[in-house]
């Protein structure tokens, strides 16, 4: 492992540098309920659709000081228009103590990363239509983002590695119905076949039932590719002489292919795997842009951004909205990074 | 007393998919006594490495074992389920092959691949003495610090560091990858090893290298060797025996020496005068005239009829059986 990291950051530092920004997006969101200063579904009806409030650390004749927010004063609360009042200044506070929360439902705690002294706010990404805190949001909803792709790329792994392992070493009638079956699933183009399957659920399901059909989708969906390439190579990797020499050493069938037949196919799957996580992510993106994902109020970056979709209005009075947009760029395009990278290292010719 | 290895009347069949069976092996006769080395000598595509993986039963997927004995240790190979033939690799024989690199796997370090071949519990072999009498019979699991201690033991046993433990294929020369793969096919100490050919892909003195190490294993694990070669000095140099093949059966067979000092079949004494030290300099390069028969449309009779320059009425029509001569056994009508 240490010795990836080494070879990646030698080899490939962009990707290497990808994987620290993946690692701090995860960290992001399983400390959500530590870092962020609100619940995600706090409402400050008051303050909906306010623009992010800046932290200062100098105020008005330059005198220094902690870092503050200014107060938000309402100009027009019809036209959701509101200004900041330098002279109301609030404290940020550092691990202050609020209601209590569990940590990932673990850990509880009374005390979050930072928060400001009643009655100011602080919206470090501004506030939605219902006055909720972006900044909170994006934490909480990276749970959804960031872990569907991660679980869906692992239910395609297994399906993917079985089905195609299986398919290449065996042969015959068993790889023309699995390859057939993969066929089927690969003719229909990913976006109609995962609404089609969505619609075959009821609407109304519970949030954790969403999450999980989605999940289940995408990987049904995404297993096919897989296993079709992993057959592909299994049927050309077991003609190879060290499986070969691996018999005459009287390995039996199953750890061969276990053990030299599939790490084979390793470098090529790792990276497969990692460019195919940012298709869950829009996957799900997409199907919450269309309401058919995550149900409000629990946030994902998908259905964060669906009440930006066509609202022309929004997209010029509260740009702030399209943050979550900014993460799911941001998220994939580290992810093919990284992917970048992983290709080139775990080809052990190019060590 | 059993022989280490015996082949007897084997045949074996190529189907290539939907054309007509070709008989590859044509009835091969074969013995190696124990701790005794023999060299399978002949052109290429006669059969040599057909003959050497029917013996550990890892033909090409359209390849049949038709007739025939192969006894290791006098058990039959072919009457053995899948399960003991598993078991069998390994421990009773071992194999190395001709490309080493290619027979390695290029992901995983030579320790771990050589760790791998270990099996977990002795077969009925005796004492190695690589393990010591007190591993003999032990059923348990070889712990994992035991692995990797027989495994450095038999990468100093081959001559190589221990740091090629750590290390990949590629990252290893021809030679010492031929060395990873005697340490893999000796590990668990069986008493045949098939060599095919382990020095054709190496230069001159890492040939010699294997060669010396070959016969130092020979001596110190009691191994019988079923050497694979298309050079016959090479072959009269390492081993006791030598078998000449052609087209699929063993044409003469007999003590290295008298092969190759007085060669009975037409076709060895081809094979010997083509020699390159045999040339005077500036002579032109001797080769057997004619090609190597396509197993599709052999000659009938004597196969070897249509290239050697004694042949008679009779080779054209009629097969030769086997004649003893002296210590040799032979395959020609030239002696009857
Ligand atoms: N995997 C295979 N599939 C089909 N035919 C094969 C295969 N391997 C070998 N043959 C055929 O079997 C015959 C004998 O081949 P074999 O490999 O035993 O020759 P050889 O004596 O080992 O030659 P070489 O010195 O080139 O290794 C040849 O005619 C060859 O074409
Ligand atoms: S049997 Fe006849 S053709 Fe064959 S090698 Fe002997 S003499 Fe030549
Ligand atoms: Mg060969």
């Amino acid at each position: 492992m240490k010795n990836f990291l080494r070879r990646l950051k030698r080899t490939n530092s962009l990707s290497f540098y990808s994987l620290w920004l993946l690692v701090v997006l995860y960290a992001l969101a399983i400390l959500a309920d530590f870092i962020s200063p609100y619940p995600y579904d706090l409402q400050c009806r008051e303050y909906a659709l306010c623009p992010p409030t800046v932290p200062h650390i100098s105020v008005p004749g330059r005198k220094l000081c902690g870092p503050v927010v200014y107060g938000i004063v309402v100009v027009n609360p019809a036209f959701k228009e509101y200004a900041f009042d330098s002279s109301r200044r609030y404290k940020i506070r550092f691990l202050v103590k609020g209601p209590e929360r569990k940590i990932f439902g673990l850990l509880k705690t009374d005390r979050y990363l930072f928060g400001v002294e009643e009655p100011g706010k602080i919206f470090l990404f501004g506030t939605d239509l219902h006055g909720r805190d972006v900044f909170s949001r994006v934490l909480y909803g990276a749970r959804i983002s960031l872990s569907i792709g991660i679980i869906g790329v692992t239910i395609s792994f297994v399906l993917g590695l079985l089905v195609g392992g299986i398919s290449g070493y065996f042969g015959g009638r068993t790889d023309t119905i699995l390859m057939r079956t993969v066929e089927i699933i690969m003719m229909f183009p990913f976006f109609y076949l995962m609404l089609a399957l969505r619609a075959a659920f009821p609407p109304n399901l519970s949030s954790i039932q969403i999450y999980f059909l989605i999940v289940i989708i995408l990987s049904l969906i995404g297993w096919a590719s897989l296993a079709r390439i992993i057959r592909g190579m299994v049927l050309s990797l077991k003609e190879e002489e060290y499986v070969l020499a691996a018999r005459s050493l009287g390995i039996s069938s199953f750890r061969i292919i276990t053990r030299h037949i599939l790490p084979n196919t390793l470098s090529y799957t790792v990276t497969a795997l990692t460019l195919s996580i940012p298709g869950y992510i829009l996957g799900e993106s997409a199907l919450s842009l269309l309401g058919l994902g995550i149900q409000e109020p629990y946030p994902s970056w998908g259905n964060m951004l669906s009440v930006t979709v066509g609202n022309l209005r929004i997209l010029t009075m509260a740009p702030w909205m399209l943050i979550p947009g900014f993460f799911i760029f941001l998220t994939v395009l580290a992810f093919n990074f990284f992917g970048d990278g992983v290709r080139n290292v775990t080809d052990p010719k190019n060590w | 007393m059993d022989k280490a290895l015996e082949i007897k009347r084997l045949e074996v069949s190529f189907i290539p998919a939907g054309k007509k069976r070709v008989k590859i092996l044509r009835g091969v006769n074969l013995a190696i006594g124990k701790q005794e080395s023999l060299a399978l000598v002949g052109e290429s595509g006669s059969g040599k490495t057909i003959t050497a993986r029917s013996v550990m039963r890892i033909l090409p997927r359209s390849m049949y074992l038709e007739s025939g004995e192969v006894l290791i240790d006098g058990t039959d190979v072919r009457k053995l389920t899948e399960n003991d033939l598993m078991d069998m690799r390994g421990r009773l024989a071992g194999m190395i092959f001709q490309e080493p690199s290619s027979y390695l796997n290029p992901v995983f370090t030579a320790g771990s691949q050589i760790e791998e071949a270990i099996k977990d519990s002795e077969f009925n072999l005796g004492s190695s003495p690589l393990r010591g009498e007190d591993m003999v019979g032990v059923k348990a699991r070889i712990s994992r610090t035991e692995r990797k201690k027989l495994v450095l033991k038999m990468l100093s046993e081959v001559g190589l560091k221990e740091n090629v433990y750590y290390q990949y294929p590629h990252q290893l020369s021809g030679g010492m990858q031929q060395r990873v793969m005697i340490a893999m096919a000796l590990i668990n100490s069986p008493e045949l090893l098939i060599a095919d050919e382990p020095t054709t892909a190496l230069d001159v003195t890492t040939a010699y290298g294997i060669i010396e190490l070959l016969k130092k294993m020979m001596t110190r694990y009691g191994l019988s060797i079923l050497f694979i070669t298309h050079d016959i000095s090479l072959a009269a140099n390492f081993a006791q025996k030598i078998a000449v093949m052609y087209a699929g059966k063993i044409v003469e067979t007999g003590p290295a020496r008298d092969v190759f000092s007085n060669p009975l079949h037409p076709y060895t004494e081809r094979l010997i005068s083509c020699l390159p030290e045999r040339y005077k300099t500036g002579e032109r390069i001797k080769v057997i005239e004619g090609h190597v028969p396509d197993f599709n449309a052999l000659p009938k009779g004597c196969a070897f009829h249509p290239r050697c320059p004694y042949k008679k009425e009779i080779c054209l029509y009629k097969e030769p059986g086997e004649i003893t001569k002296g210590t040799t056994t032979v395959m020609c009508f030239k002696y009857g």
